[in-house]
């Protein structure tokens, strides 16, 4: 009993000094997060998974964050913070350490003005964290349940899923494509085009021969491949993690049935394309394969600005660097950084509550305004007193009143950079 | 479903049967022996499939990859029972607390190996060989080798068990091991050897996992963990031969329930299977009687 009560009279002031810490931490998240009227530093979070099944999101997004922080430091930093930086958050793609994950970083983290992310595997548990401690997303998130959402404090300038599926069967139905197959992973990121790609398919006239929602990372699929054969499609449209694609179209082809494949945007990232590649071999995903993605122009001035940025960087992104130069997703996130690093020197305020009626702001064409292309540009033109319009890497950015603009859609070859045919979002709207 | 994609379903179940059996009876001797649910061993089976895999890059043959993941797999399990998992034990650590233990043990290997190889894939450099066809049945050359492997190691282990005086001392060892030990069998090293075999079993089911599978991660190995203590437990858990009866079972009802209702549903199906044999018999196809004990120091 003695020990007990010792243990106990020790832990009531240690737990009351941890409550005023965590307090103390929360406070600072909730406050003026990053000290709009001080000059210390501010973060950025890449809050995407790390390791799990999608630990490609998380380098991807991180690599176009590090070279717009270090831009804007290079400018001289934001409203006299001079130190601008980005940390990573592991959500490990999956909500259940997601929330802890968000949890964690929005009470320890006091100088956190802006999220990278989340993801398609987080973004229903998560956002709502980030909203209620009001810091600014730019989910990467696909789920079409944001197409609409009311969180205030998200954004997305990236296409949904929904769209992605759409953009799909229009490129096949172009291509002559008369029947085909839909094989999709059973995970909610692999489902949410699902619908719409047969949706769209059948609307431009083709048949859908076959559905299969197959189980992820299993020894083998040959049974499903079998099914698939029977049907006869002309092409298959597909999306799974890279393990459960690899093991697929490795029996496909063992099985001599390998024809056309068409992917949505998450087969466009370099671990698919190394898995499947390796899995098929690299001609035959060279001659089969082409994969959507958000367009992004990969010539002209604001890309060689994109450009010569993260080459500056290089060392400091995930090996090899290269992967990333075009690639459309981390462009995207370059451009979240610089719409927020932007709002906040328009707004004059680093708290996140007073800038974020910004972001939109800065990237909305208004009579006047100057069109720049990174942070520098915009920075110097609102010193100077002038309105500015944001076009960053990833195009023109247009927002709607649910802070989603879509954008237009491209489809690239297996070196994920090749572009083969480009729609608009109103060409994809014809399958809609 | 077509008759001829019924039988070909057969085939292709026996392949993940082949898989599956060869890193069940590794899992169930582990526990039958030592009664540790080693929930670190699908990480274990990663770890010895890029062993074998930098064997393979460095130009060696299949089964020099196969040798190496096995090597990986018995050194890594020996190690790991005597100077980690024994000394917890010792101190008194109960059977739920191992669990943990061993929980974090997996995730440990698994993310040293998410450091070192990063978060991508890998393959194999091997040529699936010629389709060859038997009785309805397609398969290629590796899957074959993969099926003859399975059975050849479930022969050897089989006969290790019932026909040597090691094979008496595991199974003595796992009945009691106080008894064992007063009958003067030693069943520390009885143990060892027990680690070291079902170890290479778990190195050998990781690299023809990742054969089979084309492509691997480093969580590729846990991925498949959970049918693997479920083939353990619908054979009794640790019972080799229920073991292996159970992976044919699990392995040839979801290759069949993926081809007659739908892939989605292939491992409901086998789960179903498994919850419905344990409604009835609950101590697996092979077990005999209540077998909870606590684990021995």
């Amino acid at each position: 009993m003695r020990s007990h009560a010792r243990h106990a009279s020790t832990r009531a002031p240690a737990a009351g000094l941890l409550a005023v810490l965590l307090t103390l931490a929360a406070c600072g998240s909730h406050g003026s997060t990053g000290g709009s009227g001080g000059t210390g530093p501010l973060t950025f979070a890449v809050f995407n998974p790390f390791s799990g099944k999608d630990a490609s999101f998380g380098p991807e997004q991180l690599a176009g964050c590090i070279p717009a922080a270090a831009a804007i430091n290079a400018a001289g930093g934001i409203l006299g913070h001079t130190k601008i930086s980005c940390k990573t958050s592991d959500s490990r793609g999956d909500p259940a350490d997601a929330v802890p994950a968000a949890e964690a970083l929005i009470a320890t983290t006091s100088s956190l003005v802006g999220v990278l992310g989340p993801s398609s595997d987080e973004a229903s548990a998560t956002v709502p964290l980030f909203n209620r401690a009001h810091i600014p997303m730019f989910g990467d998130t696909g789920q079409a349940v944001f197409n609409q959402s009311s969180f205030k404090y998200f954004y997305r300038i990236t296409p949904p899923d929904d769209a992605v599926g759409y953009a799909m069967a229009v490129y096949a139905h172009q291509k002559g494509y008369a029947t085909a197959a839909a094989v999709f992973g059973n995970d909610i990121s692999s489902q949410g085009s699902l619908g719409t790609v047969v949706a769209g398919f059948k609307k431009l006239g083709g048949k859908i021969v076959l559905v299969q929602s197959i189980p992820l990372d299993l020894s083998s699929y040959r049974t499903e491949v079998s099914a698939l054969a029977a049907a006869h499609p002309s092409v298959i449209f597909t999306e799974a993690d890279p393990q459960t694609s690899a093991t697929y179209f490795a029996e496909v082809k063992q099985l001599g049935h390998l024809g056309p494949f068409i992917g949505t945007d998450g087969t466009t990232q370099p671990p698919w394309l190394k898995a499947v590649g390796n899995a098929v071999g690299t001609a035959n995903l060279k001659r089969f394969y082409v994969g959507a993605q958000p367009y992004a122009p990969t010539t002209g001035a604001t890309y060689q600005l994109w450009l010569a940025q993260i080459k500056a960087v290089s060392h400091q992104v995930t090996q090899p660097a290269s992967q990333w130069y075009g690639d459309s997703y981390s462009m995207a996130a370059w451009d979240s950084i610089n719409l927020m690093a932007l709002a906040m020197e328009a707004a004059k305020s680093t708290n996140p509550v007073v800038f974020r009626p910004w972001i939109v702001k800065v990237a909305t064409p208004s009579p006047g305004a100057v069109v720049v292309h990174n942070f520098a540009q915009g920075k110097t033109a609102l010193s100077h007193g002038k309105t500015i319009q944001y076009v960053g890497a990833t195009g023109l950015i247009s927002f709607d009143r649910w802070q989603n603009s879509p954008g237009a859609f491209s489809f690239v070859t297996s070196d994920g950079s090749t572009k083969v045919a480009t729609y608009t979002a109103a060409q994809i709207s014809s399958a809609k | 479903m077509t008759s001829s994609l019924f039988v070909q379903s057969i085939g292709f179940g026996l392949v993940t049967a082949s898989i599956l059996a060869l890193a069940s009876v590794g899992f169930t001797l582990q526990f039958g022996v030592s009664n540790i649910l080693n929930l670190a061993y699908g990480d274990i089976m990663t770890a010895c499939a890029f062993a074998g895999y930098a064997v393979n890059q460095a130009g060696g043959s299949i089964p020099e990859s196969l040798a190496a993941g096995a090597g990986c797999g018995a050194l890594a399990s020996v190690l790991l029972n005597r100077y980690l998992y024994r000394p917890f034990v010792r101190h008194g650590t109960k059977l739920f607390g191992m669990v943990v233990v061993t929980l974090a043990v997996g995730i440990i290997v698994q993310n040293i190996l998410l450091g070192a190889y990063g978060a991508t894939f890998f393959s194999y450099n091997f040529s699936t060989g010629r389709q060859v066809h038997f009785l309805g049945m397609v398969f290629d050359t590796s899957q074959l080798m993969i099926i003859g492997l399975s059975v050849v190691a479930m022969i050897l282990v089989q006969l290790l068990l019932t026909r040597t005086r090691l094979g008496k001392a595991m199974r003595a060892t796992a009945a009691n091991p106080s008894l064992a030990q007063a009958s003067g069998i030693a069943t520390d090293q009885v143990t060892d050897l027990a680690w070291l075999l079902s170890g290479a079993l778990c190195g050998l089911a990781g690299v023809v996992l990742v054969l089979n599978t084309s492509a691997f991660q480093s969580t590729t190995g846990n991925d498949f963990l959970v049918i693997i203590i479920a083939a353990a437990m619908l054979g009794g858990v640790g019972r080799p031969a229920g073991a292996m009866a159970a992976s044919v079972v699990l392995g040839v009802v979801t290759e069949v329930a993926a081809g007659f209702i739908t892939p989605s549903f292939k491992e409901v199906i086998a789960f179903g299977v498994l919850v419905v044999v344990l409604l009835f018999r609950p101590t697996g196809i092979f077990g005999q009687g209540a077998t909870v004990k606590e684990i021995p120091t």
